[in-house]
């Protein structure tokens, strides 16, 4: 099945089908098990979701059980073969209808697939979804010969399988390199000597108590969210800086921490995930709840100039539905951007209705990631704070409404014959639209201009009591699907112009904006006379606002004059500018009743003072996810070939049909986050045991982390999957402690991982767990381990991120101002836990990225593990592991009792776990001694090194110790 | 544990990791063995399946490559081809008028807004050599290669901003996470020298492009086909130099030991990956030696230093140049070099195309002349490819930042018309592909987009690159995505 050529093959992946077993044409046909997988290998390449040849798709049941293709005959009459187009086109010789067809697929089906085929439509061609779409069942426990083998139901699974192949499952590991292993699955770090001392005692005494009281021991050390945040942001993408563009820093640290405390406090699963997609939704969300969704604000931004806020707005959106369906879902739901998904039942449309739950937030890849959550410095502040931000909106929102109930029984009259005029090149011109004048830019705009527009006051008019300010974009209908660039004001001025020339000065004492608050940060206070309203930084819709006097304006001859300043810029290059505008005014008294009204003048003072006293708070600001208000809401289109700029069908958020959905129509986001983890939901909880079984075990109970569907591989057991779903969504209640624990506990997980040639040749990737997982280490433990082990590493949780040793030359950021400023020698932040280092997406920090770590652009759902010369590079010679032999070779020399074989030994039962076999104390002895014999003849050797020669050769010990197979190994 | 029982137990291993880690490793993700088996099957694909023990060992590719290794320069910042290769004598007539609308409808600039005006080649043309290629004054050096050179002078890209259309270069995708042209081709082909990475990185100092690492990224493919970043100031590649203390002796003392060590942990555990991390170890050992060697340029002799203008310990594209020849020499797969600089706005005087474009121009000059005179000397030019290029072209018209004419002369952007260059194996020498309209904006005739380049790049290497793909987030990921691709015969040799 495989040639071996020049020392390398070429494999041919038909071998494939030698590993799945096709089941015989006997008793009941599973659509599942038998049929589908020969649809999808033999059909839906031109009968599937991206191509539908004859309108036929063997994806969807309407699309083939009594279904006319351009044949006129129906794909698959229910019971009845011989009417079956499927069936007929499978088994003719008609070289013209034989399917598939024959120039491209010369073998056909096989006798054996064409009779399965056969017997699945004669009896009834009953249609099932893929079984990860199907809802998880309680499985029957199954019964073993076996039972001493079995100490926990996940055993009995494991053991039935293992039985089935003739296998017996492996006894307990020896109880150092057990008590290694769940360290450092549980905390990331190994065991120091007086913790295995203990464990060894308490194991002689009771094996089962000792493994009992460690487990729940380590979970319940910051350590253990420390190590298990980390598959959390892998999915999530976390990042301390922008990506894509300039890629510089963003502060968003407290959200990494936020996970960690997840995972210590033990958090449900289910509000885990409510929180973190929609914890701005919630009723009064407190600041963690808030903190939560920055999630989804892990997305790149792009920074570089001249690029596009819609298009990388966008693209952060797109990447968020991708990411939501690999981390919950474990599905290629992307691709069904482009197209029909090619071999799930998911619809073109269907995935912009879900993007639509994601397009209406705030966010809109502003450089300064507004919206922004201020996290106060003093977590103690919290509720302080999101009460402030709470009486904050409700104020906002009532001083608005006001407001708004006035504008809406105002009668308002348009200004007439209008002259407009700029400081610079920016020339607008004067058109009718119906009756009214207005104002639109021609030609180049050119950034920063002073707008003045100087227009006649209706004759009725005989006072001003309010002016209104209707900003539009230059192509109202286009906009709402492509948005153009938005405006601000930063300054506003109006007069009135007597006909000598005379000016008056407006003094206005209110504004009254289309929104309660500016949605890219509620706190900016849009002044009486308007400075501060825009559109960040684009315009959907058309916008307004009204600026009130404190008493009416009188009017005689006088024209009106506004002065407008505009000058922003987005990226470098384009003027954030009124394109098209017009202005109105009133006289109606109920806009100085307002203005004049003590009780909403006392709520506007009390307003800014609550917003004074909000900013008093000393405060980290980091992105996080809010909703724009209803009448700002972006509309979501379907994108032609999954372009943004061409928008097609017009749609609003939904479900996919294949999986169970809520009742309702026009769902919210918050309903989205609910949806995921509902009991119905077949997905969520079998996604995340997965994971978790995955970093426990190496490889996940279904290989394919990253993908459940129809192309991704079954689970090895199915029952044992569908248990532990159940167990965690239910016994459990989406506790992930809990379920981390009960693998733990098992007998499986606890297996030796010594195995024989025999074994290895029946289950070589150990998918049938007849032995223990023994798997390298990730790239932030085995940093971790090593500075644990030289006893360097510094025990604080939490905070900004930290500067560890950095190979000279790497750090050239292409934002110069981004430093990578490293601590002294001894400084604790040197020393801190690999998550807290700060994480650049295109300077990764080099020992991570040797070690398979990914830069987080994108969600990664698996890391691959590689074996490669700069893994030994690194270790061998990186500053960080260099000062890390350093410290173990101070534990064995200086913190060691003994002679030199003590110390030896107890070097190896620092790194190992155990006592080393007398052939490895044996080695160690002679390399000690041929190292200290060169060190000592060569005296200038050691330089740099150690001041002593044994010192150097304990250093270089420490450095094959750190280097053990065994050591950077589960 | 013996030697040779060390090797065999080895060999029966491999066997069966073959089978294996196709699902495991090799094939990753996105893998459901009988739904992609028989897939792939019936395409008559094959995907490249390496030794666990040395991914980068050679392979043969689908078919007998013309190019066994590739050098590839890229100008950072996109250099404007109408001052360099693309001769447009009627848009001197146009000079200083505004822009016609029709050319503005529909487009998308980084920083042109309104209408700004037409702006005439910023230098003089001559034509060179036998096949009369025009070559402008500020490459003087280069122009007397004029008959070595194919140029494709309608080369064309989706992105108009620099991250993506750098991405789009080097990876196909506009995006970050896809691997890079120099990881498909050695995950493909390996490597010929299994003590140097088969795809080193080259960057001439100043800044690192925007995307950084990402350029050189193996995406979803195993790490060990990630691009290999040399330096010229501190170690050759991280940490290829031992700490203080650490002889070259001691080390192989400590090796020796921890070779032993990890045999009879091998002998206790039976787990294959012990082996494979033993000849990692030994592979490190050895690139130790050959890795400062092949970039020390000390031993070059005077008349090579003075051919490309070289100073050794200094960061510079004409050092690196000289270092792309070594590699080749060596027998790298995939050699990559970033120059930067050239984006030519006209918004500062670095960036300007009648200030820091002249410099720039005269900085790489020389060196590349020298590159190819070196690699034709020594007959290396009969199998290496050298490609020059930017990440997209430039406007015939003249920037006007902020909506007014500016100080100094700049072009914005343009996606839709760029030259490219090779030299080398495979390709006709002296031999011109495609014509841009009369001002250069877009193409005229045979437009050539940059998957066009991949799949063409691909066949010089040996590859049908239909069939080298790999499968991630369920779908067969090629270097030329989902959109159709073609090679361009007609600049085959």
């Amino acid at each position: 099945m495989a040639s071996l050529k020049n020392g390398a093959v070429w494999a041919v992946w038909g071998a494939g089908l030698l590993c799945s077993g096709l089941s015989p044409a006997s008793a009941e046909v599973d659509f599942a098990r038998d049929i589908r997988p020969i649809l999808n290998a033999k059909c839906t390449g031109c009968h599937g979701g991206v191509k539908q040849a004859g309108g036929i798709s063997f994806v969807y049941k309407d699309q083939v059980i009594g279904f006319e293709g351009e044949s006129g005959n129906p794909v698959v009459v229910a019971g009845e073969p011989e009417k079956s187009e499927l069936f007929y086109r499978i088994k003719t010789d008609d070289e013209d209808d034989a399917m598939p067809p024959r120039e491209d697929h010369p073998e056909g089906l096989s006798d054996q697939e064409k009779a399965l085929i056969k017997n699945w439509i004669r009896e009834g061609a009953e249609w099932s979804g893929h079984w990860s779409f199907e809802p998880p069942v309680v499985p029957e426990i199954p019964s073993i010969k076996d039972s001493e083998n079995a100490k926990t139901t996940i055993d009995r699974f494991v053991v039935s399988k293992l039985e089935e192949e003739n296998l017996k499952p492996s006894p307990r590991a020896q109880p150092g390199r057990l008590l290694r292993r769940i360290s450092l699955d549980l905390t990331g770090l190994p065991p120091t000597l007086d913790e295995l001392a203990a464990f060894e005692t308490a194991f002689e005494k009771s094996s089962d108590d000792a493994i009992r009281a460690v487990i729940n021991d380590l979970m319940d050390r910051p350590a253990f969210g420390e190590k298990w945040a980390t598959m959390w942001l892998d999915l999530v993408r976390y990042a301390d800086s922008r990506g894509l563009g300039l890629d510089d820093r963003r502060t968003i640290w407290p959200y990494r921490d936020w996970v960690i405390n997840a995972f210590n406090e033990d958090m449900p699963f289910d509000q885990f995930t409510i929180r973190q997609l929609a914890g701005d939704l919630l009723p009064e969300p407190t600041i963690d709840d808030l903190i939560a969704t920055a999630a989804h604000r892990n997305t790149q931004t792009n920074n570089e100039g001249g690029t596009d806020d819609e298009e990388f707005r966008v693209e952060a959106i797109v990447d968020r539905v991708n990411t939501t369906w690999q981390t919950w879902g474990s599905l290629t739901f992307g691709c069904t951007q482009c197209h029909d998904h090619p071999y799930e039942a998911f619809r073109n449309e269907e995935y912009y209705e879900f993007m639509a739950f994601f397009n209406n937030t705030a966010d809109s890849d502003l450089n300064n990631d507004a919206p922004l959550l201020r996290v106060p410095s003093d977590r103690s502040q919290d509720q302080k704070a999101a009460e402030l931000d709470r009486a904050i909106a409700a104020s906002q929102k009532r001083i608005w409404e006001k407001g708004r109930a006035v504008a809406e029984t105002t009668t308002w009259a348009a200004t007439e014959n209008l002259e407009v005029s700029t400081n610079n090149q920016t020339r607008y011109v004067v058109e009718k639209s119906g009756e009214r004048e207005q104002f639109t830019t021609q030609g180049t705009v050119e950034r920063g201009p002073l707008l003045t527009v100087l227009s006649n006051i209706p004759g009725a008019t005989k006072a001003i009591t309010a002016i209104r300010l209707t900003i539009q974009p230059k192509n109202t209908e286009k906009a709402l699907k492509d948005s153009e660039w938005g405006f601000g004001i930063d300054k506003l001025r109006a007069d009135m112009i007597g006909k000598d020339g005379t000016e008056r000065p407006i003094l206005f004492e209110l504004s009254v904006a289309d929104v309660p608050a500016m949605p890219h940060d509620p706190l900016i206070e849009v002044k009486a006379d308007g400075t501060g309203f825009s559109a960040q930084t684009r315009i959907h819709h058309q916008r307004e606002i009204i600026l009130v006097p404190a008493k009416p304006i009188p009017v005689n001859d006088d024209r009106l004059r506004l002065q407008i300043t505009s000058n922003g810029f987005a990226l470098g290059a384009f003027p954030l500018v009124i394109q098209r505008g017009h202005i109105d005014i009133t006289g109606e008294t109920a806009w100085t009743d307002l203005a004049q009204d003590p009780g909403h003048k006392a709520a506007r003072k009390a307003l800014r003072t609550t917003i004074a006293e909000r900013k008093k708070i000393p405060s980290v600001n980091i992105p996080m996810t809010s909703e724009r208000p209803a009448q700002l809401t972006r509309p979501t289109h379907v994108f032609g070939g999954g372009n943004f700029l061409e928008k097609e069908a017009h749609v609003t958020t939904d479900f996919p049909e294949s999986l169970p959905s809520p009742e309702g129509d026009s769902p919210d986001r918050l309903a989205m986050a609910k949806w995921w983890v509902s009991p119905e939901h077949p997905l969520t909880s079998r996604v995340f045991v997965n994971r978790v079984w995955e970093r426990l075990f190496g490889t996940g109970i279904v290989a394919t982390l990253e993908d459940f569907g129809s192309s991704g591989e079954d689970p090895s057991h199915p029952e044992l999957l569908d248990y532990l779903a159940l167990r965690f969504q239910n016994d459990y209640a989406w506790s992930m402690k809990s379920i981390i624990r009960e693998i733990v506990s098992s007998a499986t997980y606890q297996q030796s991982a010594i195995t024989t040639p025999e074994v290895l040749e029946r289950d070589s990737a150990n998918r049938l767990l007849s032995r223990g997982p023994r798997t390298r280490l990730s790239a932030e433990v085995i940093r971790d381990q090593a500075l644990a082990l030289s006893g360097l590493i510094t025990d604080e949780v939490g905070g900004t991120p930290v500067h560890p040793p950095i190979p000279a030359g790497v750090w050239k950021p292409f934002s110069s101002g981004d430093k990578w400023t490293t601590p002294k020698s001894g400084d604790k932040n040197r020393y801190r836990r690999s998550i807290y280092t700060y994480a650049k997406r295109s300077i990764p920090y080099p020992t991570f990225a040797t070690f398979d770590a990914p830069s987080r652009e994108f969600c990664t759902p698996r890391r691959l593990t590689s074996n490669t010369p700069l893994q030994a590079l690194t270790m061998l010679n990186d500053e960080a592991f260099a000062e890390a032999a350093a410290g173990l070779a101070r534990r064995m020399k200086y913190d060691t009792k003994g002679d030199v074989s003590t110390k030896l030994a107890t070097g190896y039962r620092i790194t190992t776990a155990r006592a080393p076999s007398p052939e490895r104390l044996q080695e160690l002895l002679s390399l000690f001694s041929n190292l200290e014999a060169q060190y000592t003849s060569q005296p200038d050797l050691k330089k740099g090194l150690a001041g002593t020669a044994d010192g150097a050769a304990f250093t270089v010990v420490a450095q094959v110790l750190l280097n053990l197979d065994e050591v950077l190994s589960k | 544990m013996q030697p040779d029982t060390l090797l065999k137990e080895l060999q029966i291993r491999s066997l069966e990791a073959d089978t294996r880690r196709q699902f495991l490793r090799s094939c990753t993700t996105g893998l459901g063995g009988l739904f992609f088996g028989a897939q792939a099957a019936n395409a008559a694909g094959g995907m490249p399946v390496h030794h666990p023990d040395s991914p980068l060992n050679a392979l043969h590719p689908h078919f007998n490559p013309k190019v066994k290794r590739v050098i590839y320069l890229h100008m950072i910042g996109a250099p404007s081809q109408l001052e360099l290769f693309d001769y447009k004598p009627d848009l001197e007539k146009l000079d200083g008028k505004p822009c016609p609308q029709e050319f503005l409808e529909g487009k998308r600039f980084a920083f042109i807004q309104g209408t700004p005006n037409m702006m005439g080649p910023q230098a003089k043309f001559a034509q060179h050599g036998n096949s009369g290629a025009w070559i402008s004054e500020r490459l003087p050096h280069l122009a007397k290669h004029a008959d070595d050179l194919c140029f494709i002078k309608t080369m064309q890209t989706d992105q108009f901003n620099h991250g993506p259309a750098q991405l789009m270069v080097h990876s196909g995708q506009p995006r970050i996470g896809h691997p890079s042209i120099g990881s498909w081709v050695t995950w493909g082909m390996g490597t010929e020298n299994s003590d140097l990475p088969g795809f080193m990185v080259l960057l001439s100092g100043g800044r690192l492009p925007r995307v950084g690492k990402a350029l050189w990224s193996s995406g979803y493919l195993p790490s060990v086909y990630q691009g290999v970043q040399c330096r010229s100031v501190g170690d050759p590649v991280l940490n290829v130099t031992n700490p203080a203390g650490n002889s070259r002796e001691i080390r192989r003392t400590a090796l020796d030991s921890l070779k032993r060590l990890n045999e009879q942990t091998h002998a206790e555990f039976g787990d294959p990956e012990t082996l494979t991390r033993i000849a990692q170890y030994e592979m490190a050992y050895r690139m130790q030696t050959a890795v400062p060697e092949v970039m020390d340029i000390n031993d070059e002799p005077a008349s090579v230093h003075e051919m490309y203008g070289t100073e050794p310990g200094k960061e510079s594209f004409a050092n690196n140049c000289l270092l792309a020849r070594r590699l080749a020499e060596k027998g790298v797969r995939y050699i990559q070099l970033f120059d930067w600089g050239w984006d030519s706005h006209g918004a500062s005087k670095g960036e300007a195309l009648n200030e820091g474009f002249l410099n720039k121009c005269q900085q790489v000059d020389k060196p590349i002349s020298a590159l190819l005179t070196d690699l034709k000397q020594r007959g290396l030019l009969d199998d290496t490819l050298v490609v020059w290029s930017g990440e997209f072209g430039r406007t015939p018209m003249r920037e006007n930042r902020g909506g007014k004419e500016m100080a100094l002369k700049g072009r914005d952007h343009n996606p839709g018309a760029f030259t490219l260059w090779m030299a080398g194996a495979g390709v006709k020498p002296g031999y011109s592909y495609g014509e841009t309209d009369a001002i250069g904006y877009g193409p005229a005739l045979n437009p050539v987009h940059l998957r066009d380049f991949h799949a063409t790049l691909l066949h010089l290497l040996g590859f049908n690159y239909k069939k080298l793909h790999y499968p991630f987030q369920g779908l067969e990921q090629k270097l030329t995505g989902v959109n159709p691709a073609k090679v361009i015969e007609d600049i085959l040799a």
